[in-house]
């Protein structure tokens, strides 16, 4: 597959310490920071609505996601966290699909051995991966997000979102500040809603170019 | 809480030997065969005050150039075919003053590392605090963990080392396709003469040979210089194998910048 557009590295916005939010069509932020001035840029710049007193009690359990796991059941999609029963023969194939090279099977299974986060989509009827991605880190501090796939049979139905909103909280939870993924132009649209900003604050993602060193 | 090792005699560490060849700029730190007689470096100049430098690049630049008995390490022409596995710990710079005081740069990628003196060590170059146990399991779950120690000795007393952390930096990584390098940090009483830069360096080099083809960092604008000239492109293109990228584009990546948020925990 031809990639005329430069990949684009983006990184999770996000305010810190205390809130409470919902992904959907209510989103309410308690912004309990000393970073006053962080939140006020973000305030600017859109990305955190003004704190609003709730009117009436919301449950906390229901809308958190975009579609729930009950609806997501319920059509036939089994969300899994786990690398077992993951087949990697199967994944390798939507990788594929989607215009990632094959990759050794061996080393797939090594890699997810050795990530920290990850989340996929099985189909109920056919048993296979359909959605899938994983996040690698230190734990604490700082996540990468990669591997973001979608089956082609199966995009556009909410199931790349549902996999990414879960894995970020996941990964809030555990109390991590610094997500970033790289992302490929054209799908821009799919990570700005779910919080990523692609605007720099003078820091560049840079990787190695193995390439480089042997023209010198 | 990780601690650091107590300093081992040097005659356990192998001393590499070094060629006395001044070059300038991607010179590699590369071990030779440790049956060289190890040539000593006479620090004519008394080691650097702390100061931070604005143009990290140049200052590197101007610190090896400045000083011809710098002994400096040449990379053999096989570098891509061949390479040795670098060993865990070994001698990078090794400096003798005229009192008779040995002064030696260790680089390791064992990941022994006293908390505490990093956490004086971030304070020193101006970094947010973090909490002590969250630093403990950010060094505990990264892949590669490469550290500069100074290591002094003074010629009268035996046995007597003075060891201290003036370097770190560290990779965390999936053990396959991927990996990220983070905090990378030299003390500002060591930067200006090419340390970071090895640092690096060594780490990229023992990534590469673990077969993790895709490194990644995040830098800010005063340091894109100084990854661009250890290699590193700030702006990839092509994506999802860049290792694949290259070979059937065989151009340069492209990436846009990006934006870190340090939040203070």
């Amino acid at each position: 597959m031809a990639h005329k557009f430069p990949p684009i590295l983006l990184v999770f916005n996000r305010p810190t310490a205390l809130y409470s939010h919902r992904i959907g069509s209510k989103t309410i932020f308690v912004i309990h920071s000393p970073l006053l001035s962080l939140s006020q840029a973000m305030l600017s710049r859109g990305i955190v609505s003004p704190f609003r007193t709730p009117t009436f009690p919301f449950p906390t359990t229901t809308c958190k996601y975009s579609i729930s796991d009950q609806d997501l059941e319920s059509r036939g999609f089994f969300l899994r966290r786990t690398i077992s029963d993951l087949n990697l023969d199967h994944l390798n194939s939507v990788f594929v699909a989607v215009g990632f090279p094959r990759r050794d099977p061996e080393k797939i299974k090594l890699a997810l051995e050795h990530t920290e986060s990850m989340l996929w989509v099985e189909y109920k009827k056919t048993q296979k991966p359909v959605a899938f991605a994983r996040a690698t880190g230190d734990g604490v501090f700082n996540a990468i997000i990669w591997d973001v796939v979608v089956d082609p049979s199966f995009q556009g139905i909410g199931l790349g979102k549902a996999v990414m909103e879960r894995l970020v909280e996941e990964l809030l939870e555990k109390g991590i500040c610094n997500i970033a993924l790289y992302s490929e132009p054209r799908v821009l649209g799919f990570y700005r809603p779910l919080g990523f900003v692609a605007d720099p604050d003078g820091i560049r993602g840079m990787v190695y170019s193995r390439k480089q060193r042997k023209k010198k | 809480m990780l601690t650091h090792n107590v300093a081992a005699p040097s005659s356990i560490r192998p001393i590499l030997s070094y060629d006395c060849h001044c070059q300038v700029s991607n010179q590699l730190f590369f071990p030779l065969s440790p049956n060289i007689n190890p040539g000593t470096w006479k620090a004519n100049r008394k080691l650097k005050g702390c100061r931070l430098k604005a143009s990290f690049w140049e200052s590197i630049r101007s610190g090896i150039l400045k000083n011809n008995t710098t002994q400096i390490i040449e990379p053999p022409s096989t570098l891509e075919k061949e390479e040795e596995p670098l060993p865990e710990e070994f001698v990078l710079v090794e400096k003798s003053q005229p009192d008779g005081e040995v002064e030696q740069i260790i680089f390791s990628s064992g990941g022994d590392v006293d908390i505490y003196e990093l956490q004086a060590l971030c304070d020193k170059v101006g970094w947010p605090r973090r909490p002590l146990s969250k630093l403990a399991a950010a060094l505990k779950n990264s892949y590669m963990v490469a550290t500069l120690h100074s290591v002094r000795k003074l010629a009268s007393s035996e046995g007597d080392e003075q060891k201290k952390l003036i370097g770190m930096a560290r990779a965390t990584s999936d053990h396959a396709f991927n990996a990220t390098i983070w905090d990378v940090l030299v003390d500002p009483c060591y930067q200006g003469q090419g340390l970071g830069k090895a640092m690096v360096e060594k780490l990229i080099r023992t990534l590469l040979q673990r077969d993790i083809g895709n490194i990644t960092l995040f830098a800010d604008s005063q340091v894109v210089e100084f990854y661009r000239n250890l290699g590193f492109e700030p702006d990839p293109e092509g994506i999802k194998d860049f290792r694949g990228a290259w070979d059937i584009r065989g151009g340069c990546l492209y990436v846009s910048q990006v934006l870190i948020i340090h939040l203070s925990l």
